[in-house]
Order: C-alpha cells, then sequence, then structure tokens
C-alpha cells in the first residue's frame, strides 16, 4: 500500500496511491493512519483522487480513523471519485464524512 | 441485445482472489453508470470477503465458486462455499441498511456493513445452506 504525505498548513495530507480500499490493505492503511495521529499529526486531508473502489472494510478503516482522532482533530475528505460518493451515499455516511471539492478547500476548512 | 457469456469461475478463497474475481463480475455490467457499478461491486465484494474471512475463516486451500449470469433484464450472481457458512435466519434477519446515529460519532459502525449493503444494492437476494454447501443467489435489475 503506498500513501504519499504532504504538510499543508496545520494540516496532513495523505493521498492514498491505490486504486482500491478494500478488504485486501483496510488493516494496513487504518494503522498507517493511526500511527500517523498518534505522532502528534491532529488534522488529516485524505486524498482519495486515485481511488475508484471502496468496501465496508475500508470504510471501516475510514471511520476507525475518525473516531480515533474524536475531538482531538479533524478528518477532511478530497478527492472523491464517483465509485467512493457511490458507497459513501449507500451507507449514509457521506452525511458524517467532511468530503470536500478540492484539496485546497478540504485544508482551509 | 446481446449478452456476455455467463462467468463461471473457482477461486482460491483469499482477500486477494476475492477483490480479482469482483473485478472480473463488474466487467460484465457495462450497462451501468459509473456509480451504480461501483455499488454493485462492492457488494460483490462483500460478500466474497465475508466468505473468506467468516465461512472458511482464512483457511488454506479453501475454494469459491461464482456464477455470474448476464440477462437482457439483470445479473443474476451465485455464490457457492462450504466453509461454516452462517444460519440462513440470521442472514434474513440482517438489516436492508446500514443503520447508525449520525449525531454520535462514536457509535459509527466500523464493521457488520456487509450484508446491508447487499440486500440494498440487490433485488432480490437469498442465501440457504443444504448438504453443507452455502449459497447465495442475488439478482439486480439494469434498470429499477
Amino acid at each position: 500500500m503506498l500513501l504519499e504525505d504532504v504538510p499543508e498548513g496545520d494540516c496532513l495530507v495523505v493521498s492514498l496511491k491505490e486504486k482500491r480500499l478494500d478488504a485486501v490493505i483496510a488493516a494496513s492503511f487504518r494503522e498507517a493512519l493511526v500511527e500517523r495521529i498518534d505522532q502528534g499529526q491532529r488534522n488529516i486531508v485524505l486524498d482519495m483522487t486515485d481511488v475508484n473502489f471502496m468496501d465496508s472494510s475500508g470504510l471501516g478503516a475510514v471511520v476507525f480513523i475518525l473516531k480515533h482522532l474524536g475531538h482531538k482533530g479533524r478528518l477532511h475528505i478530497c478527492g472523491v471519485t464517483p465509485g467512493v460518493m457511490a458507497v459513501l451515499r449507500l451507507t449514509r455516511m457521506d452525511r458524517v464524512l467532511k468530503t470536500f471539492e478540492t484539496r485546497q478547500a478540504a485544508v482551509a476548512a | 441485445m446481446d449478452c456476455p457469456e455467463p462467468l463461471h469461475l473457482v477461486v482460491p478463497a483469499t482477500l486477494l482472489d476475492a477483490r480479482a474475481a469482483t473485478e472480473r463480475v463488474v466487467k460484465l455490467c457495462g450497462r451501468f453508470d459509473t456509480e451504480e457499478r461501483a455499488r454493485y461491486g462492492t457488494a460483490v465484494m462483500e460478500w466474497l470477503v465475508n466468505v473468506v474471512k467468516h465461512s472458511y475463516c482464512h483457511a488454506a486451500g479453501a475454494r469459491i465458486t461464482i456464477h455470474a449470469l448476464v440477462g437482457p433484464d439483470a445479473i443474476e450472481l451465485m455464490v457457492e462455499d462450504t466453509g461454516l457458512g452462517m444460519a440462513p435466519w440470521k442472514f434474513d434477519a440482517a438489516p436492508s441498511e446500514v443503520l447508525f446515529d449520525q449525531t454520535d460519532i462514536a457509535s459509527l459502525p466500523e464493521s457488520g456493513m456487509g450484508l446491508a449493503i447487499i440486500k440494498s444494492v440487490m433485488d432480490s437476494v437469498h442465501y440457504q445452506t443444504e448438504h453443507g454447501i452455502n449459497r447465495l443467489t442475488a439478482v439486480r435489475r439494469w434498470e429499477r
């Protein structure tokens, strides 16, 4: 699994460089993000531009990260492709996870 | 209208093979738009992962049989395994949508969404276990 970290403002932008966030990589993805949070990153922007498929394991990992941050920080998501948005809407998680059209908007919010 | 040939796969019960099999099935769904294809693919992946994790418990050497039949009105999927399976009543009792209180972040589900996804995506879905074979049959119409 390939992640790319870029600090921007008070955020860490984490780009998932995979086509699929699914059961195959969900656990390692979750652990990698938790590691960043536990090292002190409080404001995470997850850039999902390259991801065109997500299953409930992948979604569960994102939810875990949101809960792990709790009130200590924020999780913003950008680059949501139609395939990922379809699953967010299907599960109604689009009402909970904060998504933004652009990376700049996600960092600034 | 010409329909693609039926797909018949027997694949190892691993997460990687579940992913590859899902991609093969989704390739039959050219009549769906991008979002519907994603929803359908997610539902297929949910069941295959369920089989790998819960029916076979990641047992080495286990196999999953997958049939997909494309018709003029719908795509029919049948998935068979010979693992532990689940009680059909439990399958039937699972909700058909992901339920949570969106005002309570701590209560958001991180797992257990698979059956709800399958039931909400498919137009009809049936699960049975008989003579040691667990079989999911799911039909999704092209038009709703």
